[in-house]
């Protein structure tokens, strides 16, 4: 019970309590007891000094009819009054006698007295010599006693109330949280067993354990759909991969059976390869994504222009586009920094304007543009006129594997827009396809460069780059 | 060219070591990383082919770091199964000089030893290059074939300097994305013959003798030889 952190919570809350009574309580007590006493004992004092005064003016006698009048007059007990003489026998006064627990010397004494048909009473005592005589003023302590009381047993029952109520609340909270974790354990120790379609309860409040259980639902999300992805890709794996190697194994299978004439023998062997490479072409693109997805490539975010960058892409498909009669337009307005990885954004780029290239009509045109957002970001767009993506499919062109109708008869594996949906989603933006009647406009939004200043890539060339004597690449030179 | 081979892979040791040799090499072979690095550090080779995964205690990059850190400078070609851009940094940051991912073509190989080979005696920026009647100045960024000059664009001057330094020696596909490009992908179209067969229009279309030839099943070679 002990370990529970609700109760152990609310136990610390009751002792902060306790603490915070007593630092109130222990000062007020103080000063009263100092305080109260001593002005007590000067009221007994001011008496005795009185009585001493009536006996230097009026002799024995006089200060014995005084205490004698005195004592007559005034309720019995609240003041107490003994003169003696020098042998200890009462001449005047409400005690009989001298009390034993009280010396005979001056001074002041907080003790129990027996006074006339009262028993012993708590008291307080001034004693003072008048001449052979002694003289005892003092008061009793009824006034006070219940007060004293009374002020210890407001501070238990405080303190009694706060550490009850502190442990019924840690008690109702632990019951309340106990409830609350059990539903959220027993929901995990179901996805545990493999059930990822749980999801933790959750209340429309914002307390602390509603925002952990949405939190915890947002990765569930996001692991249920890896692994759906990552199911997904291997039945297209075993699909796609199954379909070269078929043609490999059923190539190589012919050779040894006919073993046909030299010539023939390495055209098959020139064949086989091509197939070999296929099936790394696929692999090397699997892998790809395969290292996006595992984040690991945020390391490699540099600052960097995204107008460069579509301008070296554009430039670099633009021979092939006029080859097809294709126009590929580039307009850009100027440098737009964002941060990014520059390996993977030039390989998004160029398989989008790959896509456009192949799906755009023979004099169309493709237009590669870069707009600079108002936050900053960068918008760089690929537009084709080519006959666009149906409603219907433009989630799964994303999806990996998946080959439109419009690309049948296209050299492809199909993991082209996955692989740029995965770059997108690395850089923190997401993949917009838009219809352009006809054709159609893919969208990629690239956050701006937060960090100002970080050191460019260094290039990944083998060779030292030849120093650049002309701005090969600086400028966003609009092809022709 | 005198070749080490560190490979533990006894196929992958056996169609190298037999093209280098094809291909007028010699070549040793080491199939460890103990005797790798026992070879390199006390053979004069002109290429070290280093697998980055070797059995035992000692893998293909910590051979490469030693030999560095000893002030080898023999160039080294690392040969890995790990194709991702992290692991290409970290093999060239080693002091690796060039990356090739398995599996690989032997004719991308051969290439990029070459490449290697001629880098590793220099390259000079301010030279002008010949090839044959064709005349490059890096300086002036002029272009003339015989006596008529030729205008390029500045990334067809780009490809056409990289093939004209490694003139006589193949050059792969690969090679030109990553040196004139600087891109790490494979662009699927073959955008790449598309650049080239742009720029021998411009220096071979009108001439007699073709100077940018086609390897089959290699790559590009510009070269005046018959």
């Amino acid at each position: 019970m002990m370990r529970s952190s609700a109760l152990s919570l609310a136990l610390g809350y009751v002792a902060l309590g306790i603490t915070v009574l007593i630092l109130f309580a222990a000062p007020l007590w103080y000063a009263w007891q100092v305080t109260i006493a001593e002005s007590r004992v000067e009221i007994l004092q001011t008496d005795a000094q009185r009585l001493t005064e009536v006996y230097r003016r009026e002799g024995a006698e006089g200060l014995k009819s005084f205490i004698d009048a005195r004592v007559g007059m005034q309720i019995v007990g609240e003041r107490i009054l003994l003169l003696t003489d020098a042998s200890m026998r009462p001449l005047a006064g409400n005690l009989k006698q001298w009390p034993g627990n009280v010396p005979t010397s001056a001074g002041n004494y907080d003790t129990e007295v027996a006074v006339a048909e009262h028993g012993n009473e708590s008291a307080l005592i001034h004693v003072a010599n008048i001449g052979s005589y002694h003289l005892l003023v003092g008061r009793d302590n009824v006034l006070f006693k219940p007060l004293q009381t009374r002020f210890w047993y407001g501070l238990s029952a405080a303190i009694a109330v706060l550490s009850i109520a502190g442990l019924l609340i840690g008690l109702i909270t632990r019951r309340a949280l106990m409830t609350r974790v059990h539903s959220i354990r027993q929901t995990v120790s179901a996805i545990i067993h493999g059930d990822l379609q749980h999801r933790l309860p959750t209340h429309i409040n914002e307390d602390e354990l509603n925002t952990l259980s949405r939190t915890i639902n947002g990765m569930l999300d996001q692991i249920e759909q890896l692994v759906h992805g990552v199911h997904n890709v291997s039945n297209s794996i075993a699909h796609d991969l199954r379909t070269p190697l078929a043609e490999l194994r059923s190539r190589l299978e012919e050779l040894a059976l006919i073993r046909p004439a030299p010539e023939e023998t390495f055209a098959e062997i020139d064949g086989a390869v091509a197939d070999v490479d296929r099936v790394i072409r696929i692999f090397d693109a699997l892998l790809r994504l395969a290292e996006i997805d595992a984040g690991m490539r945020r390391s490699g975010f540099v600052s960097l222009d995204a107008t460069d960058l579509a301008a070296n892409a554009a430039e670099f498909y633009e021979p092939a586009a006029e080859l097809k009669d294709i126009e590929l337009r580039f307009s850009a307005a100027g440098p737009v920094l964002i941060s990014g990885d520059p390996v993977l954004l030039a390989q998004a780029l160029g398989n989008l304007i790959d896509n456009a290239l192949k799906y755009a009509p023979k004099n169309g045109t493709i237009e590669v543009a870069v707009r600079k957002r108002e936050d900053g970001a960068a918008e760089i767009s690929v537009t084709d006129n080519g006959p666009g993506i149906g409603a219907a499919e433009k989630s799964k062109v994303v999806e990996r594997f998946y080959r439109g109708d419009a690309s049948r008869g296209t050299p492809g594996v199909g993991l082209g827009l996955s692989l740029v949906q995965a770059v997108a989603k690395l850089h923190g933006s997401l993949l917009e396809l838009l219809d352009q009647t006809p054709g159609l406009r893919v969208v990629l939004t690239i956050p701006a460069d937060a960090v100002v200043g970080s050191a460019p890539r260094p290039s990944l060339a083998v060779e030292p780059p030849s120093p650049k004597p002309v701005a090969t690449n600086l400028a966003p030179s609009p092809t022709p | 060219m005198k070749i080490l081979l560190v490979e533990d892979n006894e196929r992958v040791t056996q169609f190298v070591v037999k093209g280098l040799q094809e291909a007028g090499h010699t070549t040793d072979h080491a199939g460890n990383g103990r005797d790798g690095m026992f070879l390199a550090a006390s053979e004069p080779y002109d290429v070290i082919i280093m697998d980055r995964m070797l059995p035992g205690d000692i893998d293909g990059l910590a051979i490469v770091e030693v030999l560095r850190k000893t002030g080898k400078r023999t160039p080294i070609l690392i040969l890995s199964a790990l194709s991702e851009v992290d692991d290409r940094i970290r093999g060239l940051r080693s002091g690796g000089d060039d990356y090739l991912t398995k599996p690989f073509a032997f004719g991308e190989l051969l290439a990029r030893i070459d490449a290697l080979h001629r880098r590793a005696q220099g390259i000079d920026h301010e030279h002008p290059l010949t090839v044959g009647d064709l005349h490059m100045d890096p300086l002036t960024r002029k272009v003339t074939r015989g006596d008529r000059p030729i205008s390029l664009q500045p990334r067809e001057f780009k490809l056409l300097e990289y093939l004209m330094r490694h003139a006589g020696q193949v050059v792969t596909r690969t090679m030109l994305l990553e040196n004139v490009w600087d891109y790490h992908f494979d662009p699927q179209t073959n955008v790449v013959d598309v650049h080239i067969s742009k720029l021998r229009q411009k220096i071979d279309a009108e001439f007699e003798r073709p100077l940018l030839r086609t390897v089959r099943n290699a790559g590009y070679s510009v070269t005046a030889d018959e």
